[in-house]
């Protein structure tokens, strides 16, 4: 059994464009996901029944849902339905798109929630309209229970980014596996592929760690 | 006047079940205990008060092992106390204690919890490991919760089953770290008309209390510890009636203590 | 635009063994992510400290790298090193173990580690030694306490099962694949293939929400 790691190095401009795609990959759906994750979180608390019964559909729906899936649905079935026809890059954006906003705005939901009603009583009795106590006093701390969830949620989508290989976004992972499809070196290119993702994802969970540490709820 | 000899301590003719000789227990910096000297005798409910902070769960705390000292000697029964685990577990099955929180095992309905120290640690079958805990939880009064699991109990009830719990071992001395500290006012009464029952049986017993009515009419002596000492210590009518230090009528004043 | 849903009652038997190896497979890996997460989180809390180390490595990289990376590796590089060939099931078993008990490890840390100090005195104070204490006083609290935390791991199982499919596991979503391939009518599988999947997926978080609003108690101290 003779190893050849060199093949690595040979293709590592590649290897490097495809770390970018999932970087950029990650970067683009959370740029989405966390708006429109307050968006449906603020109808699901806020909105009329119908809305509130609607976003409440939306999300468990895509959260009962593997993300496998709901990527080969995005790329075979909406440009049958509608002619249109994104690009591998855009429909897996759309997807983990979707799927991100739906455990965002369960997570916001679930903060604000887990702020105590007497917080809002408390700044009500101050003379505080309803905005203002939740812009004053909700939210903030609201934003202290969030943190350390949407962080975990951030590593999850970094690894999550994966997925869409299996519609060819040149990502890090269908990069990895195209090159060990090339030139044979099998074993190589997928353990360098697995160094890849535990250098970038290895620091983002000490990071979540320790984020998780700082925001620690003492009451 | 030497404490021991005082004609004032009627039990000091009983055994010394529990000796404390200049005991200090310090964390990092700070000294929790500097230096304290008491004596528990056989049948004696001798109570701790004074300020929070100064020294008094951590002696009790010490005195079961739970924490070990820096300085100084616990004598239980005549032996020095281990600090070998083993030997000291065996130890700890002649001692018992309750918790300020109670820390019922909750996963455990109240007949579970004072059976388990039979079962598990003395090893008793099922069979006697539940005739010990019926009878203990007849003793405090609550026979008819047997199957209650804590959470439907209140706070005095799930004391009463603490205090069942340590009785199943058949301690030979009884501690109790401010049982009734975390008691709504309602049921702090019936927690310590059992803690009267057992004194009147002659049970052993060292009260780290705040119920200063209790230790004045239950108490066969009473030490006031202020920043790990003990200031003084004495009988109840001289504690309380009659306090010889300053520290001790500056304590007893802040707690509105008119006698 | 019309659907032709007779694609699905077709092939039927075709789709029926993809769930139950998705089932299978969930179930399986499951339980064996369970029993090696409870050792790799004994080890983590009462293990000798090389091996506590060592434990925090392999739980902090599960976190990093991806499911499909694992699954991918199992079936392609291990046989390489080792000169064993594992058929795909037996591959996905191994990597999504391996996968999941990490994250099964920490929920078991995050549960015993939940239940209060104060515990572990009282059961020190009738004289219990450390190894009954975790037994019968710990254990039995913790796993109240752990309930909605493996609910939602079950529920990420099974999840990870579809993606099996890369190493042709012909569990779900390998037959949906292969189904919508040939049959050009990628609409209807894999619109069915999401209802099955929600109708699994939506009962078992539910149940297990329902299960731990009536144990919760027994794990409150």
């Amino acid at each position: 059994m003779s190893f050849d790691w060199s093949v690595v190095w040979q293709h590592r401009d590649a290897l490097i464009a495809g770390t970018a795609t999932t970087i950029l990959l990650t970067v683009a759906t959370m740029a989405i996901a966390v708006p429109c994750g307050i968006i449906v979180a603020i109808l699901r608390l806020y909105g009329w029944a119908p809305m509130r019964a609607l976003a409440t559909a939306y999300v468990e729906f895509f959260r009962n849902l593997p993300l496998i899936l709901v990527v080969f649905w995005a790329f075979y079935v909406p440009p049958i339905l509608t002619g249109l026809g994104l690009s591998p890059l855009a429909t897996g954006l759309a997807a983990l798109a979707l799927n991100v906003t739906a455990y965002n705005a369960e997570t916001f939901r679930a903060g604000i929630n887990s702020i105590r009603r007497g917080q809002v009583e408390a700044a009500m009795v101050l003379g505080m309209n309803r905005v203002q106590a939740l812009r004053r006093v909700v939210v903030p701390q609201a934003v202290r229970r969030i943190l350390p969830v949407l962080a975990s949620t951030w590593v999850s989508l970094f690894k999550d980014t994966s997925l869409v290989s299996v519609i060819a976004v040149t990502e890090l992972a269908y990069v990895s596996m195209q090159i060990r499809a090339q030139s044979f070196r099998v074993l190589e290119m997928l353990t360098a592929m697995a160094a890849i993702y535990w250098l970038l994802g290895y620091p983002q969970a000490k990071l979540v760690d320790w984020i998780q540490r700082r925001f620690a709820i003492t009451e | 006047m030497n404490a021991d000899t005082s004609p004032l301590r009627p039990m000091a003719a009983g055994a010394k079940i529990i000796r404390y000789r200049g005991v200090i227990k310090r964390y990092g910096g700070f000294q929790a205990l500097g230096g304290v000297d008491l004596d528990v005798h056989a049948g004696e409910v001798v109570c701790l008060i004074g300020p929070s902070g100064s020294g008094k769960s951590t002696l009790l705390r010490c005195t079961n092992g739970l924490e070990a000292i820096d300085g100084g000697d616990i004598e239980f029964e005549g032996a020095m106390l281990p600090r070998d685990e083993r030997a000291l577990r065996a130890v700890r099955t002649r001692m018992g204690m309750v918790f300020q929180s109670f820390e019922l095992f909750p996963h455990l309905t109240a007949l579970e919890n004072v059976a388990e120290g039979p079962r598990t640690v003395l090893r008793n079958d099922l069979v006697e490991a539940n005739r010990r805990a019926t009878a203990m939880l007849a003793k405090v009064g609550l026979a008819d919760k047997a199957s209650s699991y804590p959470s439907a109990l209140s706070g005095g009830q799930q004391q009463r089953v603490a205090i069942a719990r340590a009785l199943a071992m058949e301690p030979d001395v009884m501690l109790f770290d401010e049982p009734t500290s975390a008691l709504d006012p309602e049921t702090i009464g019936e927690v310590l008309s059992v803690m009267k029952k057992l004194a009147d049986e002659g049970m052993t017993m060292v009260v780290v209390t705040h119920e200063m009515t209790f230790a004045r009419r239950v108490g066969d002596w009473v030490a006031v510890f202020d920043t790990g000492r003990i200031v003084e210590q004495g009988p109840p009518t001289q504690i309380f009636d009659a306090p010889t230090t300053e520290r001790t009528r500056d304590f007893l004043s802040h707690l509105g203590w008119t006698g | 635009m019309d659907f032709d849903f007779a694609v699905i009652t077709d092939h039927w038997r075709f789709l029926a063994s993809g769930v139950g190896i998705t089932l299978l497979l969930s179930v399986v890996s499951g339980l064996t992510s369970l029993v090696a997460g409870l050792v790799v989180a004994l080890l983590r809390l009462y293990g000798p400290r090389p091996l506590r180390v060592a434990v925090v490595l392999y739980i902090d990289s599960m976190r990093a790298i991806p499911v499909l990376v694992v699954l991918v590796w199992s079936f392609f590089a291990l046989p390489i090193l080792t000169g064993l060939t594992m058929p795909p099931f037996v591959a996905a078993l191994v990597g999504l173990t391996v996968h999941l008990a990490a994250y099964a490890a920490e929920i078991v840390r995050a549960g015993v580690e939940s239940v209060r100090p104060g515990q572990t005195r009282a059961a020190l104070a009738l004289g219990m030694s450390r190894a009954q204490i975790v037994r019968r006083i710990i254990l039995p609290q913790a796993i109240v306490r752990m309930l909605p935390a493996f609910g939602s791991l079950l529920s990420i199982t099974i999840k990870d099962t579809a993606i099996a499919s890369v190493i042709a596991v012909p569990e779900l979503m390998r037959q949906s694949e292969t189904l919508a391939g040939q049959s050009f009518q990628p609409i209807e599988v894999y619109t069915f293939a999401m209802l099955v999947y929600f109708f699994i997926l939506f009962p078992v978080t539910r149940g297990v929400d329902i299960f731990y609003q009536r144990v919760a108690h027994l794990g409150r101290s």
